[in-house]
């Protein structure tokens, strides 16, 4: 493959040039572009995107953005690593476009349970995240709305119970799980219609966890706002601090140390392992396979007790920090972190190749939940769930960030979407981490990992590959202060394939396609 | 045909442990003494999230894997607040998880005791006073013991059941 030399903003500029004038285009801190549209424009672009195969990747609000007051609208697209922002005022109402892009139709909800924007047209105009019990006419994320404690409706009545989609026929039956589910798991509701075992129908309704991450991060220094970066989904700490501390360093232009750089990977990558290899350990034990299950979870067990070693932190929290890291990791203990994964990179392989000649976990997991590629644009399905899937994404590799220029992760891809190439490009993913992580310790610059730059006000947008897939956070400075902070996890955009996924399988299966989906309920709540 | 005297006598197949953490059987074997004291021999733990971040979810889960294999001590997680003793909850309680909170617990037979693991679900932590979150377990739920820590490591979860053991071996 050649070094793709051209900046893939020449992309966006051809292709917005062909009906609007490039002078309009403003490139943000991170290589983003902003486009202000107005009304007029809005179709003839997006009908322009969509012939043009760009992917929605995010759509949120904010207020008083670009110097235009109330509530706008920031459509992010994103093609071959270019990520264009379209920004649009929003007048009393907005057309919807979730009909062109379906990722939109989420989106769209929650930009309506967050600041009351209404949007006409819209196929689904159901509550997002704020449920039941939530007032009529809240909308929490609105400036004028100060983060308080607030009064809800002490129970529900059955007329405003959540209509969920009605499934009918001769033998259609209804399996309500959740939200408390049956295993130490967090929880959601899953509405299957079925017809005997075979499940015809799957309506997901998440947000039981929503604890308003994007408002508590308002009005927090940079600093402080780690811990909330942190606190969106435990196994992805690392991930989502990284994409905020790197939006911050972006925004003030500040330069973090190699050495700091190095680290963060090595801690990305940890970060990785332990989250494939609790995945791979879930989905041996739900197709009741405990010889391989407890075998990748003793390996976890010990990646976790290296995290602690290295950081003070099983989950490697309080660590990533704007400008760098807040504490080095001695050269000799990160000789005994490259040992230790040499001896756990040979325990995997036999653990490995136990689980992968096993016929009943074979059968188990092949031709199961099948995802197909004709999803993943529309879904705008990433991570190693699109890489099972034939998908060629990965923001390591398309848009490269820290040193992964230098250290890129090696592809692999898959075509069949089923259970087993999920388990399978996980598997090749663990083993490429734990070789990247060998080699950033094996030339790791010596040096400071902390530079001590004041934070400047400003805004950009960030993504990064976690282990689930693309992170996307949007950080906006004023003041000094988070003016909003916008997270979309992975798992936000993931979860909506899961109802495709498990259509013609068996009820008994859905929680090994659930578990390779590896879907996070916290990240995707807020 | 297998021979009932050679299973008895013959050297079993097993392997060691990978790890004896001296730290984890003590309080492993205190638990078990108390358990086996109070619970007549086992108790049954439900899981409840209510807003955590999952890393709790991630830590509890670890009690099972062979480092902790707490069942030995006479610990079982339940797939039902029906079956359980004892309610582990995870997470600030939010308001989209308040009626499902009360009715897994209501749901538990008497004697029945809560512990919150997590410091969001001790007091509400980061989210305390925000519109989202009620506050800590004990908005909701009459709750026994608290287990502080972001997220708390199984060795302190053990600890902490085994000072509610206590606690409920002299009520």
């Amino acid at each position: 493959m050649t070094p793709n030399l051209r900046d893939p903003a020449d992309h966006v500029n051809e292709i917005i040039g062909t009906i609007l004038s490039v002078d309009r285009l403003v490139k943000g801190c991170t290589n983003e572009i902003y486009l202000r549209i107005t009304e007029d424009e809005f179709e003839p672009v997006l009908s322009l995107l969509s012939t043009r195969k760009f992917v929605l990747i995010g759509l949120f609000c904010a207020e008083d953005f670009m110097e235009v007051p109330g509530p706008n609208l920031l459509y992010t697209f994103e093609k071959k690593g270019a990520v264009l922002i379209l920004v649009r005022e929003v007048a009393r109402s907005v057309s919807s476009i979730a009909t062109v892009f379906p990722s939109a139709s989420w989106f769209e909800r929650e930009c309506r349970d967050g600041f009351g924007v209404e949007f006409t047209g819209a196929f689904d105009t159901r509550r997002l995240f704020l449920h039941e019990t939530y007032p009529e006419g809240f909308h929490p994320l609105k400036k004028s709305f100060r983060n308080a404690p607030i009064a809800t409706k002490p129970s529900i009545d059955p007329a405003d119970e959540y209509p969920f989609r009605k499934v009918t026929g001769e033998g259609v039956y209804q399996v309500p799980v959740g939200p408390v589910h049956a295993g130490i798991i967090e929880p959601g509701h899953f509405r299957f219609s079925v017809i005997g075992e075979t499940i015809f129908n799957l309506e997901i309704r998440m947000f039981y966890k929503h604890r308003g991450i994007e408002k508590l991060a308002e009005g927090k220094t940079p600093d402080d706002c780690v811990r909330v970066a942190e606190a969106v989904s435990g196994d992805e700490s690392v991930a989502n601090a990284t994409a905020f501390c790197m939006a911050v360093e972006k925004i003030s232009r500040i330069q973090i140390p190699d050495r700091a750089w190095y680290m963060r990977t090595i801690l990305l990558e940890m970060e990785r392992v332990h989250s494939h290899l609790g995945d791979q350990a879930g989905m041996l034990v739900d197709v009741a396979f405990p010889l391989g299950a407890s075998q990748f979870s003793v390996l976890r067990e010990e990646v976790f007790r290296e995290n602690e070693h290295l950081s003070g932190s099983r989950f490697l929290r309080g660590v990533v920090t704007p400008g760098g890291l807040s504490k080095d990791i001695r050269k000799e203990r990160l000789y005994e972190l490259s040992r230790f994964l040499e001896q756990l990179k040979k325990r995997y392989k036999i653990g490995l190749k136990i689980v992968l000649s096993t016929a009943s976990v074979i059968d188990r997991f092949a031709t199961t939940g099948v995802i197909r590629p004709a999803l993943l644009r529309p879904l705008n399905i990433t991570g190693p769930t699109a890489r099972a899937s034939g998908g060629k994404v990965d923001v390591r590799v398309n848009c490269p960030y820290g040193i992964y220029a230098e250290y890129p992760p090696k592809p692999s891809i898959l075509k069949d979407g089923d259970v087993l190439s999920r388990f399978t490009v996980k598997a090749a993913e663990i083993m490429d981490s734990i070789d990247i992580i060998q080699r950033l310790i094996a030339s790791i610059p010596e040096g400071t990992v902390m530079t001590d730059t004041p934070v400047t006000d400003g805004y950009t947008l960030t993504l990064i590959e976690s282990a689930r897939g693309e992170n996307l956070a949007f950080v906006w400075i004023r003041d000094g202060k988070i003016e909003r902070y916008k997270v979309r996890t992975a798992s936000f955009c993931n979860w909506q394939a899961i109802e495709h996924a498990v259509q013609g399988n068996i009820v008994p299966d859905f929680p090994v396609i659930n578990k390779s989906l590896n879907l996070s309920y916290a990240g995707t709540d807020l | 045909m297998v021979n009932a005297f050679s299973c008895v006598l013959k050297a079993k197949v097993t392997e060691e442990k990978p790890v004896r953490d001296e730290e984890i059987e003590q309080v492993g074997q205190g638990l078990k003494r108390e358990i086996d004291a109070v619970f007549g021999g086992s108790i049954a733990i439900r899981e409840l999230d209510t807003g955590s971040d999952n890393a709790a979810e991630i830590e509890i889960n670890n009690l099972n894997n062979a480092f902790y294999d707490i069942e030995r001590f006479g610990i079982t997680f339940v797939a039902s607040p029906r079956h359980a003793d004892v309610l582990m909850v995870t997470g600030a309680v939010t308001h989209n998880m308040e009626i499902a909170a009360r009715k897994t617990y209501d749901a538990m037979p008497s004697p029945k005791f809560v512990i919150a693991v997590g410091d969001d679900a001790c007091d509400g932590g980061i989210f305390a006073g925000t519109y989202a979150v009620i506050g800590g377990a004990d908005k909701v739920l009459p709750v026994d013991m608290k287990i502080p820590g972001n997220p708390p490591t199984p060795t302190q979860i053990l600890e902490g059941l085994l000072a509610l053991m206590r606690k409920a071996g002299k009520k």
